[in-house]
């Protein structure tokens, strides 16, 4: 068992380094779905050069990286060489997965003990399961699944900034139980470079009040509070290494009104091309609620009960609406899929998502060779495979909640209903 | 939105339509998509050409070249020349005849290191560029032609060299000019070429250190369109036009239409695939001729080779086309006919001169079944999406049945699911279809280590390479039997799903660039994949495992074999049948070195993509077709 968990560390972090090291390296890290304007390593080492000559790098349309982002990435940049750069890179995704699996750990314990209880409810007759493996097999498949992630592999060889708000991510859910500090930390730092993330705060919260009743209001109060104040202090820091405000317009406005509109594989950039300029902000408005807002309160009162699962839709959903996803963050969702292993027998769509998703991967470098290089294709044509890959993904993520509605109406009512004489299977309609 | 409902209303019955009739459908889904590309040769179901870019203004100036002396004067001087130095390009008196125009003249040189075997060449290309008295020089045509010595294997060029500088001549003296025109003559056929355009635009295309382009020290501006010119006689009776270019991209169709439409203005006869315009009054003969020449086009482009300098411009956006002219052998006249040929060239040069932008109005994607009419992609594309159709239906319906044995398994022990295993190993599904990979890319990259291991035992390059392949041939062929594995029903057949899947996918993305490579891919793939005995090997019968064995022959090394056998036998059937073996091997050889050598030098992907993902795919079923499903 631990054998095959060490293995998987070691064969993940070979196959990386080694194409990091390959002649691929350059053209995995120009790609467009990899490499977007939030977190293209090349801004990165632009925008720290031009900080290191007393320039602010934000006077440009170059550097959209935080404050302390930037003064991390300086001091890696000053102090690192290639060499431990690869690895702090390899290093940082094998510690993402590490904290996936101890996530996947947390979830699988809580979901047992939760099934167990509503067991006694219902007062069916089970047998004795094994518990332990399907914890081990839950770990072992969420981090397998980030760590052999095609998708997560190209992010961490083309050097992408995802990386690293990967692992604050994954700080984020393995901390949502276990601390309020380090869940505030990871959250503010993750909003403060990419404003979606806020709205984990919200299983954060859904969480603490399923843990007791007693304090339950002076929790939340002390969450709250925790999280205003570090993010201020961050806020604060970040005004401190930059001396001006500039860094927030270049931040959090780039990310606000989309002005860059180098294809990716998002839906804003061709909509914001075509669109008139005179209803631009209507539109944009419109794209940001979608994104930001409008999901957030249904969702939280739809899934109540399971926090980890509304943490995994507001991922999937910022993933596939933001102003400028890549395929580290399509990538960071999916390797989380292994923890909803119990409701893989109530989807429906599993192939035409698995066939979407792999048309798609492959179809838009040979379309984008064709728009760009022979210039025999033009945009739509790439654009259509980033809708179709939209489409795939928000198949995937309603047929994982309504699987969980099925699962929760099976547990409460068993699965097996018979309508007149014929066994019935649940299906979305 | 979401409500419970009862299943047996709605999908629940397009699910069991599938299951129930698969392998009907599937069949159905492949012979009806044969059948369409059989009917697109048909002229009901294609639509005559026309032009699409306004601003060509085709035929519309007046044509004012005389060429027909002026090129009979540079052609007898450049036989002269040519004697005189048999076996190479006539450099100086080349340059010197442009200067003399008062062009900007240039010569460019190029090496080339042969893969394999660190032997140079080298080359040169002349060329010379009038600037545009119109315009700032952002813009350019080229007219190229390729220089073959006397004593060439190919056909003579040196009428379209004469050709070339009369045609400069002309030029010279016109002020209407908007684009820069490049005048350019170029050694070592394509290789000149290549080197050539790597300079131009600064880039290497093929491997780096195999084809050293240097630099150029003269430019135009960015270049537009190209016509390459093939004249072999001072006598042209008819012209043909060739547009396949590398990786089997063709030019805008604005253009081959231009070109044929000014050939036909000027009286001489226009063809396509060498096949002039017949009009047949039986129906089906017209068809079968129609039909032979999209077939002609659909085997050249699948190759990817190009069929002459043309094809390697469209990899840089340029579009770009061949005249070939020909004499008819029977006719012996002294008069040569240069004036019409001068005046297409003119007229065609003219045009291209009016653009307004680069061209991108018409199709791209098109097949043509004569000179007059096209298919374009929304028609001859649903062959292809029917056939492939037939692919994920096999995958579906596989796949659904899988999820059906699992549900009934789960009535059994209703409540113990999650303690079970859910059947599919992923652990050794993913395994497997990674060696896959892994083995095709080690194999697509191999070629390098086997002339290395060639070379200690003093084999030549084909040789080390052929036997080489071989070699791996056999090794993968006896491979699964030497680990006779055990494997679950339910595994292998979601290998095969997703090996499947990955086919179609392959095949759709191989489309994308050249249509005609997928289509003879997926006909000669596709049926054998639906009747493959995909089955515990209790229930196997002798004619299963023929099927079985029927596999190897579509190992893309045998394949590629077999073809270039059927190939030889229909070229040299006279022969008999020991020499026709004798010269298919050797063919097999040199096409094998050939491919390789391609891919390297001008970056064509036949080698490296059949082989990265065709051959894992092939593999993968190979493997379940011989291990011990249980």
């Amino acid at each position: 068992m631990k054998k095959q968990w060490l293995s998987n560390f070691i064969l993940a972090g070979i196959i990386r380094f080694l194409l990091m090291n390959s002649e691929y390296q350059k053209v995995i890290s120009d790609r467009v779905e990899v490499s977007t304007a939030l977190n293209s390593w090349k801004r990165v080492t632009e925008g720290v050069y031009l900080y290191n000559c007393g320039i602010d790098p934000y006077t440009g349309d170059l550097f959209h990286e935080t404050p302390i982002g930037l003064y991390v990435f300086n001091f890696i940049q000053q102090h690192l060489s290639q060499w431990i750069l690869f690895c702090l890179f390899v290093f940082t995704d094998l510690l993402t997965a590490v904290f996936l699996g101890l996530t996947a750990k947390q979830y699988a314990t809580e979901l047992v003990s939760k099934q167990k209880v509503e067991e006694k409810l219902c007062n069916e007759n089970k047998e004795t399961r094994n518990d332990a493996s399907i914890v081990y097999t839950s770990m072992m498949y969420v981090s397998a699944g980030y760590l052999f992630n095609p998708y997560i592999i190209l992010n961490c060889v083309g050097h992408t900034t995802t990386v690293f708000t990967n692992l604050l991510y994954s700080i984020a859910l393995v901390s949502m139980t276990r601390s309020i500090f380090w869940n505030c930390l990871s959250i503010s730092l993750l909003t403060l470079q990419g404003l979606y993330p806020v709205s984990l705060i919200v299983p954060a919260i859904i969480y603490i009040t399923h843990s007791s009743s007693i304090k339950r209001e002076k929790n939340i109060m002390n969450y709250v509070i925790v999280f205003a104040s570090i993010i201020t202090t961050l806020f604060g820091i970040s005004y401190y290494i930059m001396g001006s405000w500039s860094f927030l317009w270049s931040t959090l406005g780039f990310i606000l009104t989309v002005p860059d509109l180098r294809p990716n594989v998002g839906l804003y950039w061709y909509f914001f091309t075509e669109v008139f300029e005179h209803f631009r902000w209507l539109f944009i408005a419109s794209f940001q609620i979608n994104v930001s807002l409008l999901y957030i309160v249904p969702l939280a009162l739809r899934l109540r009960h399971d926090p980890m699962l509304l943490a995994f839709s507001y991922l999937a959903i910022t993933a596939i609406f933001k102003s400028y996803p890549c395929i580290g963050d399509v990538g960071f969702y999916m390797s989380l899929l292994p923890l909803w292993k119990h409701l893989f027998q109530y989807t429906q769509q599993g192939f035409i998502v698995g066939c979407f998703m792999l048309f798609c991967t492959v179809f838009a470098p040979t379309v984008w060779y064709q728009w760009i290089y022979s210039r025999s294709a033009n945009a739509n044509f790439y654009f259509g495979v980033t809708l179709a890959f939209a489409i795939a993904q928000i198949f995937l993520l309603t047929d994982i909640l309504f699987a969980s509605v099925k699962h929760e109406f099976a547990v409460r009512h068993g699965i097996n209903k018979d309508i007149s004489g014929n066994t019935a299977k649940l299906l979305l309609e | 939105m979401g409500l419970l409902t009862d299943p047996r209303a709605g999908s629940g019955k397009i699910i069991k339509f599938l299951l129930k009739w698969e392998r009907p459908l599937c069949f159905f889904l492949y012979i009806s998509g044969i059948v369409w590309i059989l009917l697109l040769a048909l002229p009901i179901f294609n639509d005559n050409t026309y032009f699409s870019e306004n601003a060509l203004l085709p035929g519309l100036v007046t044509k004012e070249s005389n060429l027909e002396q002026t090129t009979k004067q540079y052609y007898t001087h450049l036989i002269n020349e040519m004697k005189r130095y048999p076996d190479v390009m006539p450099y100086a008196w080349l340059a010197a005849k442009l200067n003399q125009l008062h062009l900007d003249v240039f010569t460019h040189n190029f090496t080339l290191i042969y893969p394999f075997q660190e032997q140079q060449f080298t080359g040169q290309n002349i060329y010379g560029i009038i600037r545009a008295p119109r315009a700032a020089s952002t813009e350019a045509i080229v007219v190229s032609v390729p220089f073959r010595p006397i004593h060439s294997i190919y056909l003579d060029t040196a009428p379209s060299i004469a050709l070339l500088l009369a045609f400069a001549k002309f030029c010279r003296k016109q002020k209407y000019w908007a684009k820069d025109i490049i005048f350019l003559i170029t050694e070592h056929e394509q290789l000149g070429i290549q080197a050539w355009l790597d300079a131009y635009h600064g880039v290497t295309s093929g491997n780096g250190g195999v084809l050293i382009s240097g630099d150029l020290p003269g430019r135009a501006g960015s270049i537009q369109t190209a016509i390459n010119l093939e004249l072999h006689s001072m006598k042209i009776t008819s012209i043909d036009v060739k547009i396949e270019g590398l990786n089997g991209r063709l030019p805008n169709l604005d253009l081959f239409n231009l070109a044929q439409n000014m050939i036909a203005k000027e009286g001489i006869r226009q063809s396509f695939q060498r096949r002039f315009d017949v009009k047949y009054k039986n129906k089906f003969k017209n068809w079968w001729y129609h039909f032979n020449t999209l077939l002609m086009m659909i085997t050249s482009q699948a190759t990817g080779i190009p069929t002459g300098n043309h094809g390697l411009f469209h990899r840089f956006g340029i579009e770009a086309i061949t005249l070939e002219g020909f004499e008819k052998p029977g006719q012996q006249s002294s008069d040569g006919n240069f004036y019409q040929v001068g005046r297409i060239v003119e007229s065609i040069v003219r045009s291209l001169n009016n653009l307004l932008e680069r061209f991108h109005q018409s199709y791209f994607f098109y097949l043509l079944p004569s000179t007059d009419t096209y298919i374009s992609i929304g028609l001859y594309i649903r062959s292809l999406v029917l056939i492939i159709g037939g692919i994920f239906v096999k995958a579906f319906s596989m796949w659904q049945r899988l999820q059906v044995s699992t549900s009934t398994e789960d009535k059994k022990n209703i409540v113990v699911k999650q303690s079970k295993d859910d059947g599919f190993d992923i652990g050794i599904i993913t395994s497997e279809i990674l060696w896959a990979h892994i083995c095709g890319v080690t194999i697509a990259t191999s070629p390098f280590a086997l002339t290395y291991v060639g070379k200690k035992m003093d084999f030549r390059t084909e040789d080390s390479i052929y036997f080489g392949f071989v070699v791996i041939t056999i090794l993968t062929l006896i491979w699964p039997f030497y680990f006779r594995r055990q494997m679950k029903y339910k595994n292998a057949a979601l290998i095969c799903v997703i090996a499947l899947v990955e086919l179609g996918t392959v095949l759709m993305c191989i489309a994308m660039h050249n249509f005609s490579l997928a289509l003879l891919a997926a006909v000669i793939y596709v049926p054998y994949v639906f009747i493959l005995p995909i089955m515990p090997k209790q229930n196997f019968t002798k004619f299963h495992r023929m099927l079985s064995f029927g596999w190897i022959s579509l190992h893309p090394f045998m394949i590629a074999s077999l073809i270039i056998m059927c190939y030889t036998y229909v070229n040299f059937s006279s022969d008999s049948l020991p020499l026709i073996l004798f010269r298919g091997y050797r063919a097999i050889k040199q096409a094998f070195v050939f491919s390789i050598v391609d891919s390297m030098i001008y970056g064509n992907w036949l080698y490296n993509v059949t082989i990265s993902t065709m051959f894992p795919i092939w593999f993968l079923f190979w493997n379940i077709l011989c291990s011990n499903i249980l």
